[in-house]
């Protein structure tokens, strides 16, 4: 990026605060999508609702485009940078501004951890609802761009359920409040729209988040199959017997391998398991936990564990939560897929990831939000195979195609990013796509947000504004992608 | 292909007393479009109109040159019970609605009065509820899915029929509370929730604010979870609140209110069937007087006390003032039954009239002075005429106009019956 410009960011921002040599910027390359990377031209770190809006109008003036960023935990290249453009990154905005428990709400900056909204609370006895696996870090900010989700929005619901207000940036540099604390704000659902437009039409600032008085009981049940049909049969039968679990999640044999070689758990060598939360008043959760345990014995479970105590159950849910990484231990490598599908369907789903997976050559572990339908297929591969990589893309995609057939969605939570761009159109009209547009068009028509990001680019524009699927071995040339 | 039904409006179809030209009927989402297509040709201002029980809300529409009535577009087009979700055309009653569900063991946790003429559609397009509120949210917590019509006619879709998914922008939750000004909502999709086995209410009653705003933090504070917690009347207020679930859990939350009631010393009636209806119906019948409605907003500590100022400010122009209100959430609703509105101007300029203008403005000053607000939803004529029914314009109304104009170019979508006059 031309020196001069670089000069004006860093009077808005602070030098330090400012990034523009290449050693700096390659943290700033990839999200959680590493196999996409592209060098933004500057990486600015501002601190205040006003910085922000002082380089959104400069990069407006300049004609820069903007990619907005949290903490680039997310999988879908949502904060991948287009090449030359400006990073936003709002991870120095992490204060916790105030908290009203008595009214259910807090208000913070988007940089805030997702966990440590939780943690702030935790001796008043309430937490932030929406619990997405990398919480630890993911930001406020980016969980609002995503609509982020977890294991339990089953019963929560989503970030659009849990947040109430957004301080957000315009694209012309002017600061908007949309929503607030207090119900039923008069005018269009704007917050509504912003909620998981990925970057696209703003950068939120500030957060008004809906704060929860913590369930007075919480039950886990951990219960085994002979394989997957019965995991799913259980699945649907406790739904069907009127209770509203807080989490279901669902293991395959490979997952269940791979969270007892990260975490040592004693879990059998089975075809699925079970891992399901109740919550509630103490008399809720006992009475819904024993019945759902009754429900998994009459479908066929090989045994039903209970818990002894919370340290037993956090060790259950930090096996679930290991899976991920854990597949790692039994695979050089893998790809992390996002769908969902009717939950009716789950047998019939991971029948058609098996079967897709044999004729591919690959394996495939699952572990993933049962209750919901939102699969995560982890597609095993070895990159050091030539043209294995490029196989466990494309069966990873035949997943999702038929997560549309069967009714579902090309994302549950991880968003469509730069990833999944290519999909929309399979889920999509184009008049639903150039409707979305419009919406697109009302808050930033200029497309400066986030371009290339959610909807595909006008036909005619053609290109990608990334080299596709740029390898991380392509992009370490200092000279980086064109 | 089959013509949308068409005909020349009459009186009955008068919206705030503006005679339409041209009323549709179509029947099927495409008739649909074609409707709005007839009407974006012949340069007709369009009003959507589902069942017609809250049209009232906001300002009234600059022109009514068409109506489109959605009552055809009546198929529940699917329902998955497994998946608990439902595709509904948008001219379904809720109550076919639930009839439909009720054998499945579900519903969708909705409750609004009216509930037999209130389409589903037009619950989401008026962002109409009822005492489930406290739990369930607003229909912006149910919608997964909806099929609209642009005011050029474009059918487009936005969500889809699985609750968990972010693919794309969130047209459905775009749509509630839109009031037809951004297009014509022909189907929607709904998340769907287990009838509960139990239900159990308690009421207490004789609350003043103070009372009212301990208890109601006191259900959070002792990790209660009722479904509903519905105050009624303002002076001094009846609190029902409502536990639904499982038996034996149910009745011990009841039991635990009614005892944590008894030791403040609050007049404290665990109901029976009976009661919980007759309750119900009280609920059901403040809620359903148009004579005068206005809905009112304000954080849940400031709401009892705003609601008892507001009771006697309206209570000076109106003749014996209802209300209903859910005081958890911090939103109610003061109403007047319609003949005994008449009062206070319902024929026209006068000074009843006046006094009544005067009553609601104080009214919203109450409320906007705590950073909640007023909507007027239903009022006489010459009150309606001296009060603006949005009251402050929202913080964000530049964009609202930038996205009327993006979707509803030419302005045909219920002209000027949105906040700010969008």
């Amino acid at each position: 990026m031309d020196p001069g410009l670089v000069a004006r960011f860093a009077a808005i921002v602070g030098a330090r605060n400012c990034l523009a040599e290449p050693p700096a910027l390659v943290t700033y390359e990839c999200d959680g999508l590493t196999s996409m990377r592209a060098r933004p031209g500057v990486v600015v770190l501002p601190a205040s609702t006003g910085e922000v809006a002082a380089v959104v109008r400069l990069a407006r003036e300049a004609g820069v485009a903007i990619v907005p960023r949290g903490a680039g935990t997310g999988l879908s290249g949502g904060a991948l940078p287009v090449a030359g453009c400006v990073v936003v990154g709002l991870a120095r905005m992490r204060r916790i501004l105030e908290a009203d428990l008595a009214n259910g709400w807090a208000r913070v900056e988007a940089g805030v951890a997702n966990l440590d909204v939780s943690k702030h609370l935790a001796a008043a006895g309430a937490y932030y609802a929406p619990d997405p696996s990398s919480q630890r870090v993911c930001t406020i900010g980016g969980n609002v761009a995503e609509n982020s989700g977890g294991a339990h929005c089953l019963k929560y619901g989503f970030t659009v359920n849990h947040v109430l207000g957004a301080r957000v940036v315009l694209a012309d540099g002017s600061v908007v409040d949309l929503g607030g604390p207090v119900a039923d704000p008069a005018g269009f659902d704007l917050l509504a729209a912003f909620v998981g437009s990925e970057g696209t039409l703003g950068i939120v600032t500030e957060v008004v988040l809906r704060v929860l008085r913590k369930p007075e009981a919480t039950r886990t049940l951990f219960a085994t199959f002979p394989s997957c049909a019965e995991a799913g049969e259980t699945v649907s039968a406790i739904i069907a017997s009127g209770i509203v679990p807080a989490a279901i999640e669902m293991m395959d044999t490979l997952a269940i391998a791979a969270a007892r070689a990260a975490t040592g758990l004693d879990w059998p060598e089975v075809g699925a398991a079970l891992l399901v939360d109740v919550d509630g008043t103490v008399g809720e959760a006992g009475h819904t936990a024993a019945r759902a345990g009754e429900i998994a014995r009459g479908s066929g479970a090989l045994e039903v564990r209970w818990p002894r105590d919370e340290a037993e159950r956090q060790l259950m849910w930090k096996g679930r939560k290991s899976a991920f990484a854990a597949v790692g231990r039994i695979s050089p490598s893998y790809l992390v897929q996002d769908g969902v599908i009717p939950r009716s369907e789950i047998a019939r789903a991971l029948g058609e990831v098996a079967r897709l997976a044999r004729e591919a050559g690959l394996r495939v572990a699952n572990v993933f939000h049962a209750g919901d339908g939102n699969l995560h297929p982890l597609v095993l591969y070895d990159a050091r195979v030539p043209g294995e990589e490029r196989k466990a893309e494309e069966l990873a995609g035949e997943i999702l195609r038929m997560c549309v057939r069967l009714g579902g969605s090309i994302t549950g939570e991880h968003g469509v990013g730069a990833d999944k761009v290519v999909y929309m159109g399979e889920m999509f009209s184009e008049d639903d796509l150039a409707t979305m547009d419009l919406v697109r068009s009302a808050f930033d028509p200029e497309r400066l947000f986030n371009p290339g990001k959610v909807l595909p680019a006008p036909r005619l524009c053609g290109e990608r504004p990334w080299p596709s699927r740029v390898r991380p071995v392509e992009a370490a040339d200092p000279a980086g992608p064109a | 292909m089959s013509a949308v039904a068409r005909r020349e409006g009459r009186g009955g179809d008068a919206v705030l007393g503006l005679v339409p030209r041209a009323v549709f009927e179509p029947s099927t989402v495409e008739e649909a479009a074609e409707a709005i297509r007839a009407c974006d040709a012949e340069e007709l201002c369009v009003t959507v109109v589902g069942g017609g029980t809250d049209l009232g809300i906001g300002g009234r529409p600059s022109a009514v040159g068409a109506v489109v009535r959605t009552g055809r577009l009546d198929r529940v087009v699917e329902h998955a019970p497994a998946d608990q979700i439902a595709v509904v055309e948008a001219g379904v009653p809720l109550v076919a609605l639930q009839e439909r569900l009720a054998p499945h063991g579900q519903r969708l946790a909705l409750d609004p009065p009216f509930p037999g003429r209130a389409t589903v559609g037009g619950l989401v397009a008026a962002n109409g509820f009822g005492p489930l509120r406290t739990r369930y949210g607003t229909t912006r917590d149910l919608l997964i899915g909806a099929t609209l019509v642009r005011a050029d006619g474009v059918v487009a879709r936005g969500g889809g029929k699985v609750v968990k998914n972010v693919a794309g922008f969130d047209l459905p939750r775009l749509m509630v509370g839109s009031l037809g000004s951004l297009g014509l909502i022909a189907t929607v999709t709904f998340r769907l929730h287990p009838l509960p086995e139990a239900a159990e209410t308690v009421l207490l009653s004789g609350l003043d604010p103070e009372g009212l705003w301990r208890t109601v933090r006191g259900l959070r504070e002792a990790q209660l979870e009722p479904s509903a917690v519905v105050a009624l009347g303002a002076g001094p207020f009846d609190l029902a609140v409502t536990f639904e679930g499982f038996g034996p859990a149910v009745e011990a939350q009841r039991d635990r209110l009614a005892a944590a009631a008894r030791k403040e010393g609050a007049a404290c009636e665990v109901l029976d069937a009976a009661g919980a209806a007759g309750i119900r119906e009280r609920h059901d019948a403040i809620r359903a007087a148009d004579g005068l409605r206005l809905k009112v907003a304000a954080l849940p500590s400031h709401f009892p006390g705003a609601v008892a100022d507001a009771s006697r400010v309206l209570g000076s122009a109106f003749r014996g003032p209802g209300f209903a209100g859910y005081p958890s959430v911090g939103v109610g609703f003061f109403t007047v039954p319609g003949p005994r509105a008449g009062d206070a101007g319902g024929g026209g300029p006068s000074a009843a009239a006046a006094e009544g203008a005067r009553a609601v403005a104080r009214t919203r000053e109450l409320f906007e002075r705590l950073g909640g607000s007023l909507v007027v939803q239903a009022a006489p004529e010459a009150v309606r005429a001296a009060v603006d029914p949005w009251g402050e314009p929202p913080a964000a109304l530049a964009l609202m106009k930038s996205l009327k104009e993006r979707l509803d170019p030419r302005g045909r979508l219920a002209p000027g019956r949105h906040a700010g006059g969008i």
